[in-house]
């Protein structure tokens, strides 16, 4: 098992070093000067962009670039944003948190009311019941989260005045959560539905009810177990996706974390901030895929065993 | 040649009418298909049928709630909604034709070379396709954004790149299956070339389930292009674009919520379409499907 952590870890790092150098090349691919781009909106004459780009680093060859940009990094050092003028990584820690709590609760409601969906329909297959919820999730896989969101907000909010947005406590979380988290439920009950299937078709389910166990305890002790697998597997995928879901959403809400912050970066052409973000994502999301990883081989043994 | 007679690919090819035929006779495909027409219809014939001028300010009154005049209302520039959701339908289908031109031809040959190479080709090529398809597309689309400057056009460009990983994976999955078929081991021992083998046995194999994940892949384009547009990274004024109209309507939900519902109607019937149509293809294709 610690080989397989070990694996998964060496794996998280491959794809970490890929980003630092995909951020390194992304500041060179912009068409033109990126300091004029990015200090043209300020009064900045040519020997201040000059003295811009020797602090940058920019006028040294991309390889040099690259080495400054890994040995700041291990000093915890993202740079400077341009907009804020503030560490980069201060900015990001500050914002996080947000993004995160989003993130989990949108999770949460993905894995409750989807799972429940796929589980039911699946053990009601051919019923209206099964019929029902996949057109619900299918419809539910094509809404736009920000359109769902503005319905959410004008019913809820607006119209029948329960929950409010504004505030920061729990209450203003449920609408943005609810939102990033149905539109993730949908995906998540036609995969639930799907695994299910399969494992109601096979024998040892069968063989279960046949010597007479009861339906409940085949259902859960023996095909849920067996079917969750799979859906585990797939939780990494989701909460990557839901962290890329929070960026719209953030923004229909006015929700302070990164994504929000990401968007306001790229308006703003902050390609500090721009570069600090995609790391950070990138990290998260690798780090995640590790506890997913390993989440899943603790479930099903063959997999660290392969 | 002879060969691929005897063996089925992991999705066939049918032959076209009884295609047809068979799409209309699963609910998914027909719905679907009926909504793809429809939209293509809006599209076609947005100049004719469209009551007003999209861009037409004072087309009438301001924040006009629907009425006979104005079936979709006005938005808070006197614009008719209407007639910007049928224009609207055009730029629609402008993304998502060429955003998944993008990402599928590009990946179908990210996918084709690195599945026929093997070894450390298949191995460096598909190490870099998982690492970016886990930064997820709309990170990958951002970063392209930051490169190339906001807009419609680098909107779909940015949004083609970001789903490449996804189009090479399924083809490197696909060619994997297939290269392990007989008739493909047949062309290998009677001495095929490179070129032959990739594009004369393998890629006519891999276009049908291509075909099934670029019907979904569209939905996905749609999706994703209004979401940016909505951020205000897409769109720009006064494009009849559904997200950005969407994002328009945020300040005025409770005045005017019809310009929310309807643009947003609008992209949820056309992924809808879409996502069915996928589905209805791909039971066609693989009647194992089906039952699912």
């Amino acid at each position: 098992m610690i080989r397989f952590i070990l694996q998964r870890l060496v794996a998280a790092a491959v794809t970490i070093w890929i980003a630092t150098i995909a951020v390194t090349i992304l500041i060179h691919l912009v068409p033109g000067d990126p300091v004029r781009i990015m200090y043209g909106s300020f009064q900045t004459t040519p020997e201040e962009l000059d003295a811009i780009r020797t602090r940058l680093g920019l006028d040294q060859p991309i390889w040099i670039q690259y080495l400054y940009y890994i040995e700041r990094l291990f000093h915890g050092d993202l740079g400077r944003s341009i907009v804020g003028d503030q560490p980069v990584l201060d900015i990001l820690l500050t914002r996080f948190p947000a993004t995160l709590e989003l993130t989990l609760a949108s999770l949460a409601i993905a894995i409750v009311v989807g799972m429940s969906l796929g589980f039911y329909a699946a053990y009601k297959r051919g019923t209206w019941i099964d019929a029902g919820s996949m057109v619900l999730a299918i419809v539910g896989v094509s809404m736009p989260h920000f359109w769902l969101g503005l319905l959410l907000l004008f019913l809820f909010a607006l119209k029948l005045n329960w929950l409010s947005v504004a505030g920061g406590d729990w209450k203003s979380l449920i609408l943005p959560a609810m939102t990033l988290g149905l539109a993730n439920a949908a995906v998540l009950a036609r995969l639930t539905r799907s695994a299910m299937i399969d494992i109601f078709d096979q024998d040892f389910v069968r063989t279960a009810r046949a010597k007479g166990l009861p339906k409940t305890l085949v259902l859960y002790r023996h095909a849920l177990r067996s079917g969750l697998v799979p859906i585990v597997a797939m939780l990494g995928l989701q909460f990557a996706y839901l962290m890329g879901g929070a960026i719209v959403v953030e923004n229909v809400f006015a929700w302070n974390g990164v994504g929000r912050l990401a968007i306001e970066a790229v308006f703003a052409r902050d390609y500090p901030l721009i570069q600090g973000f995609i790391l950070f994502f990138a990290t998260v999301v690798a780090m995640a895929s590790v506890v997913v990883d390993v989440a899943y081989a603790f479930l099903d043994p063959r997999i660290r065993y392969s | 040649m002879t060969a691929e007679a005897t063996d089925i690919p992991a999705i066939e090819g049918p032959k076209q009418r009884g295609f047809l035929r068979a799409l209309l006779t699963s609910p998914n495909g027909a719905i679907g298909l009926a909504i793809v027409a429809l939209l293509v219809l809006a599209a076609l014939t947005a100049s004719w049928v469209a009551p007003y001028d999209p861009l037409r300010m004072a087309a009438g009154p301001r924040l006009q709630p629907p009425s006979l005049d104005h079936w979709m209302g006005t938005d808070d520039f006197g614009r008719d909604v209407l007639s910007r959701i049928l224009y609207g339908a055009r730029l629609t289908l402008q993304i998502g034709v060429i955003a998944v031109g993008i990402s599928l031809t590009s990946g179908l040959l990210l996918g084709l070379v690195a599945g026929y190479a093997s070894g450390w080709v298949e191995r460096i090529l598909m190490r870099l396709v998982d690492v970016l398809f886990s930064f997820t597309e709309i990170v990958i689309a951002l970063s392209c954004l930051a490169i190339f400057g906001v807009g419609l056009t680098n909107a779909m460009i940015a949004i083609g790149i970001a789903s490449i990983p996804f189009y090479a994976r399924v083809t490197h999955s696909v060619v994997l299956v297939e290269k392990n078929k007989p008739y493909f081991e047949g062309a290998v021992s009677v001495g095929a070339g490179h070129l032959r083998l990739i594009f004369v046995h393998l890629l006519p194999n891999v276009v049908p389930t291509l075909i099934v994940v670029g019907t979904l892949g569209v939905s996905t384009a749609v999706l994703a292009a209004a979401g940016l547009s909505f951020l205000g990274l897409g769109a720009q004024p006064p494009q009849p674009e559904w997200g950005f109209m969407l994002s328009a309507s945020r300040d005025l939900i409770s005045r005017a919520p019809w310009m929310m519902i309807f643009p947003g109607l609008a992209i949820a019937i056309t992924v809808l379409g879409f996502n069915l149509l996928g589905d209805g293809v791909r039971e066609v294709l693989d009647p194992r499907q089906r039952e699912r």
